[in-house]
């Protein structure tokens, strides 16, 4: 045995042994070795949000997507990049992909009853139901929601809902929304404001989470590394806002106050500009109607905003007492925003994905106006149409004119008090109408690459409306929360492997043209959403089918491009250093394209198209033919009120459901950069970088003020119950020195019921707990607060 | 040789991270885990287990409503560069991490490394973390990973690399141009995607570099220089409290 | 069978008896290593380790047993290497071979624990191949597995002592003539193990980036290299002094005479105050002086009740200054309940320093805006090391039963008889 032994230990069996254990503790069968191939790079633009940033994939073989990268060459995002787009490939490789059309075979949100069907089978069915509604008489009884706002999509589904007759196609709310409200009262376009913000000096932010996103995550960031560049501050920022968010945080000055009371502080700082003759004098003059008292087409005299401004309510005094800003710092606000040249007033929340109230939107607007921001060259501007290649005339076919003829029908059974004066994309409304049994039925919902059921604030709107809604037909890429309810999945591309557009960068004054062009070969059995719309167009026939004539989405969008040569209008950045800022209003930007095949290939390659910002002033369509402040576009569609406030900027605030004594507390829900809220559910890399005083395990935490804490008893990590008059939550409390005394922070974007094991059941959905308002003005559903209660669990 | 125990090359690879730049908007962290194929896990909110290379600091000022004010501080690895060794460096029982005197550039060896994580105790910045599990991607993410960095086994300790593959690559070009191996520039993941270019990457040995030309700012730091760890990460900030808490300081 | 391996002359507990005694331990011994085969099969998540404490009970359970082990050598040290200058030593051969079991036991228990420890114990050869000369933990590994050896071969002629064993020749002749060379392989020992006693303080004495830790020194040794080996020495006789008290007391039989207690109680009353005192002298210029240098008091290395500042008052005054005053008088060596009390004081001393070092080294933040952590220890780090001391205790049990390594005790015991 001894020899045995021994012999084993002089052989070369042992040490090749060991050696070889060391190899495989290397390489165990389960640990995956990625292949080698060529690396190459593939630029498109990012439609993750709609901010419109240059990206490239980089790819192996052109196969595998490993990385996607800021595109230096791309004037939005200048090569930076955010993290959620850094995170975008695990959208295309999600285990929550659909992979192919399924139909629900069971009871409607039971995911044991999806039974894969073939495509023809999946169009040639929603096919025959629409046409039977038609052949019925009820194209009114399609609905659809669109997350694409900013896209050739919005524009195709509108071909297609007007031609096969339905006037129920609402789009994700948006800021957007009110902003182009705002437009159509202040100079009779409806179309949202954008600002200069790269160059502008002096920035007052009403709230708006500059570096959190606001509207164009890319862009924010690009403006922010401007303004911080060197060490200096190039722009001063001022925040107002009642946490201390990161903007906030990065910002030079913090003005902590109440949430929702950021437009009385820019009417107070109005008031003293306006005392202390601070504002633009002759722009108020020559371009602006209703600063002074005003007589109305009937001869009524009202008064102007100049005399309302100045009454008791907006004096320091009296808006230190609401928002609990001292006088002398509200005087002196004031003073540094009036007197310093170029400052900008900018409002609106971080990503955009809530409109706010119409005299909100006014008072900002009045702010800038006083500044003489809104003129060509100032900061304040009109988003400027796109020119692309217009779609077919539609030939107003009979039964598709007999849909459209019903009322929307938010508009045609709001039963709670006065359908809103001038009504935008109530969805909200819409949900409503639909839940109450409407005044029609809806038989059938397409909801297009979006998640409602997640996604919209007060979401159990949707699951309400959803019980009354015949077949939710759901075009989407992956198993979220509203595709688990539909009754017909229709997967679509994910933007990195089909053909996409961007149209317009919210948020910015110029235009801007974008291409999403696929990366590489769809790898699951999807189609473009485009093309779905279309083969059912085609089965529909006739007249619908001529509305939509191409052969593909992406000859669509060729087409569209080929318009938007023909305008002979912008220019195509394809190289580092254009600066979309410095662009002039008016200005002529020289074309560098030849023709529209020309400007398609460089688009599909990449590159974006620009156009300088238009003159916000140059043919007014408003009735005085001035920058309204006054609004007579109110006035006209008959909004009443009290006194002449009704048409002018003023502060008022809902107060939101509860009483005081139930609910001593107020909610408050936020953004972050980097948990990805809404319709796209936060990728694992992200989540990875959500901090632990946010989440831990499932736990999601909310954010309360020391004082605050220890008034309720309460330490850090204690886990408690937050109720709202819309529903309770369990969360866990962290104590955190920047939330306000008496208000409760919670973050977006986490609380998902499906997905995949790193998303979901993470944390709780903000949309569950928060009050939406409708604005009696337009309808819209806003959010500012809502009253809340927490207990220890 | 010099005093300072490692050779005096022109070539120190050093970054510099402007805080009053940085957002804390993560995109660094996560092209990062995207570059380098960090794995993940269903949970990751126990942050001493989370693999981490790019780790964002949450730093405040400690005061009340309305003063408060925080920063983000984003924490790769520092690349230490103290006479000798690294402390990382110093104490690997089987050479698995090592400072690539070249360059000054501190690597590891996943296949070398036996797991005793004394590096890990050794280093003060929490910079290394360990494979507690064995890394699992789900099925369709595998089609992710980059071939240019090996995905690491359970049982090892890893770290930022400063993206070594990609300096790699970049002197294997200047070696077929014939260009100098010293003058080689390239840009790390997190420095490229950084939206606001808050990150800034090169020689800081080259004073005529823009790295070489931030770390003679007034507002550049490091965190823990009183430990002569010579950290090859430097920050910028104008707030006095964030500098201060780059170091510890006895009060008094 | 059993009777027939039982020493000659001596008594021994039936074997029903000693067979519980054995099943006990040996369902011990079969927890530690299933709970050591998890760790191995899943990896080590299943420990209260995380990437804040890299080093927990497994490192602290190791510095301490090898501490405690230190008896082994340096009873050797003194009874084969200075005991030719000083013949009042020679009355250590009464103990010399249970020291030598305790170290046995102790390195090799040790040596297991080890390989859980590490991340991937298949490469745990590594350190020999890819030796990194810089690193203490290599001075570690390869001190600590050639000192294992020499145990092995110190233990051998122990064995070889077995009544049974002792009937063959060749058994006989191969046993004396290792005994013959033990002062060989004893003073290699002495010098493996009082350079690895010092490489295990080296460990964290060289962590320069770690304040806690890091303590200056002599050429590359940092003091903690020194104090470790002085602690050890200081610790270990009052180790095996103790094992053989609790072997007297659960035998009900006398194995040694007083009068090497005491003698130990001299060399440990000795070495202990020899120690406390650089000791003291290490705390106050790490505290006062080099800390304050780091940016930190000694207020920022203690927190909260896990790592308060009684660790050091416990190790340092109950564990140190008092049984060193104590060992020094002859009165207080004279009371037995004293003396063995302040041996398990000194012991205790001595492993919290092993954890004060280890894992409080960790726990205390470096960056300043870093937060203090805990570290708990699971089942899957708790299991191994009661097994290691179960397994320690076994073979203590065995050797004590089968072999002679009392040479007094026969003549001890037959009065009662």
């Amino acid at each position: 045995m001894a020899g045995a032994v021994g012999g084993t230990l002089l052989s070369p069996l042992p040490w090749k042994l060991t050696d070889d254990a060391a190899i495989w503790s290397q390489n165990w069968f389960w640990r995956p070795s990625p292949a080698r191939g060529e690396i190459t790079r593939k630029p498109t633009v990012c439609a993750l949000c709609e901010g419109g940033c240059g990206v490239q994939a980089r790819l192996v073989d052109g196969k595998r997507a490993i990385l996607l990268e800021g595109n230096p060459n791309h004037p939005v995002n200048q090569g930076g990049i955010c993290a959620l787009g850094a995170a975008g490939l695990q959208f295309l490789y999600a285990p929550y992909r659909i992979a192919q059309p399924l139909k629900q075979t069971k009871r409607r949100g039971d995911p044991t009853g999806f039974q894969p069907i073939a495509w023809n089978e999946a169009v040639g069915e929603l096919a025959k139901k629409l046409g039977q509604m038609r052949a019925d008489g009820k194209p009114n009884g399609l609905a659809g929601i669109t997350r694409r706002r900013c896209s050739s999509m919005d524009a195709l589904l509108n071909q297609f809902f007007a031609a096969y007759g339905s006037p129920n196609l609402f789009k994700m709310p948006a800021h957007a929304d009110s902003l182009k409200l705002a437009g159509a009262v202040t100079t009779g376009r409806e179309a949202p404001f954008g600002c200069n913000i790269e160059d502008a000096p002096y920035i007052l932010s009403f709230g708006a989470g500059l570096v959190e996103g606001w509207g164009s995550p890319g862009r924010m960031q690009a403006a922010f590394r401007r303004w911080r560049q060197g060490g200096k501050s190039a722009a001063k920022i001022v925040q107002v806002d009642s946490r201390c968010s990161t903007t906030a945080a990065m910002a030079d000055r913090w003005i902590a106050v109440p949430p929702g009371t950021e437009a009385a502080l820019a009417l107070g700082i109005a008031h003293l500009m306006v005392k202390d003759k601070l504002y633009d004098a002759e722009f108020m003059a020559d371009r602006v109607f209703g600063f002074e008292d005003w007589t109305d087409s009937q001869g009524k005299n009202h008064k102007g905003f100049k005399f309302l401004v100045q009454t008791d309510a907006y004096t320091p005094e009296a808006i230190s007492k609401l928002t609990g800003v001292d006088p002398a710092k509200i005087r002196e606000l004031a003073k540094e925003f009036g007197t310093q040249k170029g400052a900008v007033a900018v409002w609106g929340q971080p990503q955009g994905s809530v409109p706010k109230d119409m005299y909100n939107e006014l008072s900002f607007l009045a702010l800038n106006a006083l500044k003489g921001n809104i003129k060509a060259g100032g900061a304040i501007g009109l988003a400027p149409e796109v020119p692309l290649g217009a779609l077919p005339e539609l030939p107003g076919d009979p039964s598709a004119l007999k849909g459209l003829k019903q009322l929307r029908l938010d508009l045609a059974s709001s039963q709670k008090g006065p359908p809103p004066v001038l009504p935008g994309n109530n969805l909200h409304g819409f949900l409503d109408a639909v839940s109450n049994g409407g005044k029609y039925p809806i038989e059938v919902m397409l909801v297009h690459e979006a998640n409602p059921a997640y996604g919209l604030c007060e979401n159990k709107l949707f699951q309400q409306a959803l019980t009354k809604i015949g077949t939710l037909v759901s075009l989407s890429s992956y198993m979220d929360e509203t595709a688990q309810q539909a009754d017909l999945i229709l997967p679509i591309h994910t933007a990195f492997e089909g053909f996409d557009d961007v149209i317009g960068i919210p948020g910015a004054p110029y235009a801007y043209y974008g291409v999403c062009a696929p990366v590489l070969k769809p790898h699951l059995n999807t189609k473009a959403a485009g093309d779905i719309v279309m083969s059912v167009a085609k089965q529909l026939g006739g007249s619908i089918a001529a509305a939509l004539p191409w052969a593909s989405h992406e000859e669509y969008l060729k087409k569209r491009a080929e318009g938007l040569a023909a305008s002979a209008r912008g220019a195509l950045a394809d190289k580092k250093g254009v600066e979309l800022w410095k662009l002039q209003p008016e200005e002529a930007v020289k074309p560098n394209y030849k023709d529209g095949a020309d400007l398609w290939k460089k688009l599909a390659g990449g590159a974006c198209w620009y156009d300088a910002p238009v003159d916000p002033l140059k043919d007014l369509k408003t009735e005085s033919g001035k920058f309204e402040l006054a609004a007579q576009l109110l006035l006209a569609k008959g909004q009443t009120g009290d006194d002449d406030q009704v048409y002018l900027p003023h502060f008022s605030q809902v107060p939101p459901r509860g009483s005081d004594k139930d609910y001593p507390l107020l909610l408050v829900t936020y953004q972050m950069s980097a948990l990805a809220d809404r319709d796209l559910a936060n990728p694992p890399f992200m989540t990875k970088t959500v901090f632990d005083f946010i989440l831990r395990q499932n736990d999601q935490f909310v954010e309360i003020n020391p004082a605050t804490a220890s008034e309720l008893g309460m330490a850090e990590g204690d886990s408690a119950v937050l109720k709202t008059p819309q529903g309770e939550v369990p969360v866990r409390v962290h104590l955190y020195a920047g939330a306000r005394p008496k208000v409760v922070y919670l973050a977006q974007g986490l609380g998902h019921k499906a997905y995949d094991e790193y998303i979901k059941d993470k944390g709780v959905n903000a949309n569950g707990v928060v009050e939406v308002q409708l604005d009696r003005v337009t309808g819209l559903g806003t959010v500012w607060a809502a009253r809340a209660h927490l207990r220890r669990a | 040789m010099s005093d300072t125990g490692h050779s005096e090359g022109k070539l120190r690879y050093g970054m510099v991270i402007d805080l009053d730049k940085c957002t804390g908007c993560m995109a660094c962290s996560v092209a990062c885990q995207a570059e380098n194929n960090i794995s993940f896990r269903a949970d990751e909110s126990n942050k001493l287990r989370s693999i981490t290379w790019m780790e964002i600091y949450h730093l405040n000022n400690g005061k009340g409503y309305p003063d408060y004010q925080f920063a983000y501080l984003p924490r790769p690895c520092m690349h230490c560069d103290a006479p000798h060794h690294s402390p990382c460096t110093f104490v690997c029982p089987v050479n698995a991490t090592t400072r690539d005197e070249r360059n000054g550039l501190v690597t590891h060896i996943y296949p070398r490394c036996i797991g005793c994580r004394y590096c890990m105790v050794a280093c003060p910045y929490h910079a290394r973390d360990f494979n507690w599990w064995d890394p699992a991607w789900p099925k369709p993410m595998e089609s992710m990973l980059s071939p240019e960095v090996s995905p690491r086994m359970r049982g090892v300790v890893e770290k930022c690399t400063f993206c070594s593959h990609r300096m790699m690559k970049a002197r294997s070009k200047a070696y077929l141009d014939k260009a100098d191996l010293e003058a080689v520039e390239y840009t790390p993941a997190c420095a490229e995607a950084c939206p606001t270019k808050a990150i800034t990457f090169g020689n800081i040995r080259d004073a005529n570099s823009e790295v070489g030309k931030l770390i003679k700012d007034p507002r550049a730091f490091r965190i823990l220089a009183k430990l002569h760890t010579e950290p090859k990460v430097y920050y910028l900030s104008g707030h006095e409290w964030v500098r201060k808490q780059a170091d510890n300081v006895v009060k008094g | 069978m059993d009777k027939a391996l039982i020493p000659e002359g001596l008594k021994r507990c039936p074997l029903p008896v000693f067979g519980i005694w054995a099943l006990i331990l040996l369902a011990i011994i079969g927890w530690g290593v299933g709970a050591g085969a998890m760790v191995l099969l899943k990896a080590l998540n299943v420990t209260g380790l995380n990437d804040y404490f890299g080093f927990g009970a497994y490192i602290t359970v190791d510095l301490a047993i090898i501490a405690l082990g230190a008896g082994a050598f340096f009873s050797g040290f003194l009874y084969y290497g200075l005991s030719r200058f000083f013949p009042a030593l020679k009355e250590l051969y009464k103990i010399i071979n249970l020291a030598v079991i305790i170290g046995f036991v102790c390195y090799t228990g040790a040596i297991v624990i080890l390989l859980l420890e590490i991340g991937q114990p298949v490469r745990g050869w590594f350190p020999y191949w890819h030796a990194n000369v810089h690193s203490m933990l290599t001075e570690v590994i390869f001190c600590i597995t050639c000192y294992a050896i020499v145990l092995l071969i110190e233990y051998v002629p122990i064995i070889l002592e077995n009544r049974k064993l002792q009937e063959h020749k060749a058994v006989r002749v191969f046993g004396h003539s290792l005994h013959d060379c033990m002062a060989i392989f004893a003073l290699t020992g002495t010098f493996l193990s009082f350079f690895h006693q010092g490489s295990l303080g080296g460990v964290a004495g060289v962590l320069f980036a770690r304040p806690f830790a890091f303590r200056g020194g002599f050429f590359i040794w940092p003091w903690t290299f020194f104090l470790f080996i002085l602690s050890a020495i200081a610790s270990g006789p009052a180790f095996t002094a103790l094992v053989c008290r609790a072997i007297e007391k659960v035998s009900r039989k006398k194995l040694v005479d007083y009068s090497v207690y005491e003698l130990i109680g001299k060399i440990v009353a000795g070495l202990l105050s020899f120690y406390i005192v650089l000791k003291i002298i290490d705390t106050l210029y790490w505290a006062f002086v080099q800390s304050p240098e780091f940016g930190f008091t000694l207020g920022d290395f203690y927190h909260g009740s896990a790592y308060g500042i009684w660790l050091l008052i416990t190790e340092i005054i109950i564990c140190g200054v008092i049984p060193a005053a104590v060992l020094l008088t002859p009165k207080g060596r004279k009371n037995s309940f004293l003396l063995f009390l302040m041996f398990f004081l000194d012991i205790v001393g001595v492993s919290l320093n092993r954890y004060v070092m280890t894992v409080q080294a960790i726990a205390a933040p470096v960056m300043p805006f870093d937060k203090w952590e805990v570290y708990m220890p699971t089942v899957y780090e708790v299991a191994p090391s009661l097994a290691m001391l179960a397994y320690c205790v076994l073979i203590i049990s065995l050797s004590y039963r089968y072999l002679p390594l009392f040479p007094r005790e026969k003549e001890l015991n037959a009065v009662y008889k």
